[in-house]
């Protein structure tokens, strides 16, 4: 090979990014195109009902469609956003309240004992037994919404960071100690960057619980959300409609995860690849 | 995925019962005796309530194992025939509008009722609402999907009101009542054993589906069949036509008795279920042949328009994908059991 093919080789390769470049993304893409295909295959030999499973091009077409049209009044970008900012707004609140919790609870057992009973009660409670008490108590609105969704991220935050916190190695502590770190040192130097990727990884995981939430919070009296059009379409048979929602929900959530590493990266640089 | 794994032992059922009965001689098929079957009711005041209580379904199938399910309202239970969960079922016009236009394998078979003041809608008194005119800027719920929320829209539409100038907002009957009580809305159009609830708390009726109906646009709730189970035992959704008319019967010829029933079956007081009773139509399964409402196999009757008439309400609603003709509708109207219970 000569220099300058070398050099085309490595010009080609900086315009692909450096995951795509991995073997395991060849993998995963395997996936992805065989279910693909399986789906294509399904549907257009009519193994599946039209009613049930429609095929690819429809589902392309229903997102078109409400993505110009609108679907009830709104269009798709619309009801994402409405959607994305209810998890946001619910989810950064459950980290200003579940992580400094998690710190608490993790470094002092007193509060560890106070608090406990109250998380470990109500975390198993399916969302939706939930549902119908915060709508009772604080209405059809936007509020029993984040109501909820913050319910349904507060617990992996606070169990994760209390891990974190415990798992911190206690001779960072003691030499912190040693060295006359004022509790504020050890708060901000200690004990956040040593637990960060630990409450990192709960983070992502919460945000992934919250997400699953989002139907049943925008089921009550809610006009848009990209929940709420799942829902509804459901009502009607619009199945096409229903897996689009789906599809544009799943793509999302990744997004957001993605961009929950790369946040994570920028603030703890020392953190460790945490894997996909 | 339950849908799924239903479906594939559903099939590799179906194949190992068609198997044995290649491999048995011929006269099984006329035994064919479904060993339970699923019904499923709507949470609204009419007899079947009484045909459940009186166990006449049972009466009229020994040895089958009969299923009452409550469903809340008819989306639920168009996910629930979706889903093949039910062999029996119950639907207002516009979740059958909608079924029937996307094709499930339902037969309608007889009328289950007719809706008159049993679904209502009602105002805050506090609210000053006299015509739909004031509804704008308010708040106004209904169970999307269902006969209120297509008798709101239709009746906005008739007085040139934009549904847009208020809220509407999905709420099921049960969350209706407890917003209501919370003070979250000012109007709602929807039905009973929860529509009462509202109007004690300080809510008036204004306007019922009753009063629609003499408008032109009646509602009601028909019974269905899954196609396969009819297929399959003929005789016994006949069987079943047969209890359900028992129960009409009893509701119209009782009706003391079978207030007493509602009042246990849905936890009222007596006094309660017997105005409730009084807000739903039952047709006797004789009349229910006639032109208004089934018709006969030779002629379909009423449904069949009013079936025509929702499913164009919902397409311009853009809820519906497109409208069939009314020949479509018709055949999914099957009175033949219905014929045959009453000769």
């Amino acid at each position: 090979m000569s220099n300058n093919q070398i050099k085309n080789k490595r010009n080609i390769k900086r315009f692909i990014p450096p995951f795509m470049r991995k073997k395991t993304f060849a993998y995963s893409m395997l996936t992805v195109n065989i279910l693909f295909i399986t789906w294509v295959v399904v549907t257009e030999t009519g193994l599946a009902d039209e009613l049930f499973l429609p095929g690819p091009l429809k589902i392309w077409q229903s997102f078109i469609e409400v993505s110009t049209e609108g679907y009830q009044g709104n269009t798709l970008f619309v009801h994402v956003f409405t959607s994305v900012n209810r998890i946001l707004a619910a989810f950064i609140m459950a980290c200003f309240i579940g992580i400094p919790m998690g710190v608490l609870m993790g470094a002092s057992k007193i509060a560890r004992a106070l608090l406990n009973p109250l998380i470990e009660f109500y975390r198993p409670l399916p969302p939706l037994g939930l549902y119908t008490l915060l709508v009772m108590w604080l209405g059809i609105g936007e509020e029993s919404k984040l109501a909820l969704l913050f319910l349904a991220a507060l617990p992996g935050l606070i169990i994760a960071t209390i891990q974190a916190v415990q798992n911190i190695d206690p001779v960072y502590l003691r030499v912190a100690k040693g060295l006359g770190a004022s509790k504020k040192t050890i708060l901000f130097n200690v004990y956040l960057p040593a637990a960060g990727p630990t409450i990192l990884a709960g983070m992502r995981i919460s945000l992934g619980f919250t997400y699953t939430v989002l139907v049943a919070a925008e089921i009550v009296a809610a006009s848009a959300g990209i929940g709420w059009m799942i829902w509804d379409a459901a009502k009607f048979l619009l199945s096409d409609v229903v897996i689009m929602g789906l599809i544009v929900l799943g793509l999302t959530g990744i997004g957001l995860d993605i961009f929950m590493r790369f946040i994570g990266r920028i603030l703890m640089p020392w953190t460790r690849y945490l894997g996909p | 995925m339950k849908n799924i794994l239903n479906k594939v032992s559903k099939t590799l059922f179906g194949s190992l019962s068609a198997m044995t009965l290649l491999m048995m001689t011929f006269p099984i098929e006329a035994f064919a005796k479904p060993k339970k079957i699923t019904v499923g009711y709507l949470n609204l005041v009419n007899a079947q309530l009484v045909t459940k209580n009186l166990g006449l379904i049972q009466k009229e199938m020994p040895g089958v194992e009969v299923e009452h399910i409550k469903v809340g309202g008819g989306g639920d239970m168009l996910r629930a025939i979706a889903a093949k969960q039910v062999d029996f079922g119950g639907l207002g016009n516009p979740p059958t509008a909608i079924g029937v236009t996307r094709k499930l394998p339902i037969d309608g078979i007889m009328v289950l009722n007719m809706l008159d003041f049993v679904e209502a809608m009602v105002v805050r008194t506090d609210a000053n609402i006299k015509s739909f005119k004031d509804l704008k800027g308010k708040t106004v719920a209904a169970p999307f999907g269902s006969t209120t929320h297509y008798l709101l829209l239709q009746a906005l539409a008739d007085e040139g009101i934009d549904p847009s100038s208020m809220t509407i907002l999905d709420l099921r009957p049960n969350d209706i009542a407890a917003a209501w009580a919370r003070g979250d809305l000012d109007a709602a159009w929807f039905w009973e054993p929860n529509l009462d609830k509202a109007v004690k708390r300080g809510g008036n009726i204004f306007m019922t589906s009753g009063i629609m109906e003499k408008r032109g646009y009646p509602t009601w709730d028909v019974g269905v069949v899954m196609k396969s189970f009819a297929k399959k035992y003929p005789e016994y959704v006949e069987k079943f036509v047969k209890a359900e008319c028992a129960g009409i019967d009893f509701w119209i010829n009782n009706p003391a008795k079978t207030a007493k029933i509602i009042a246990e079956e849905l936890s009222l007081d007596l006094e309660d279920a017997t105005r409730m009773m009084k807000g739903t139509e039952m047709v006797p399964c004789k009349k229910q042949l006639t032109s208004q409402y089934m018709g006969t196999s030779d002629d379909i009757g009423g449904f069949a328009d009013t079936l025509v008439k929702t499913s164009k309400f919902l397409v311009s609603q853009k809820r519906l994908p497109k409208q069939l003709k009314r020949k479509d509708y018709e055949k999914f109207l099957d009175p033949s059991y219905l014929e045959k219970v009453v000769d």
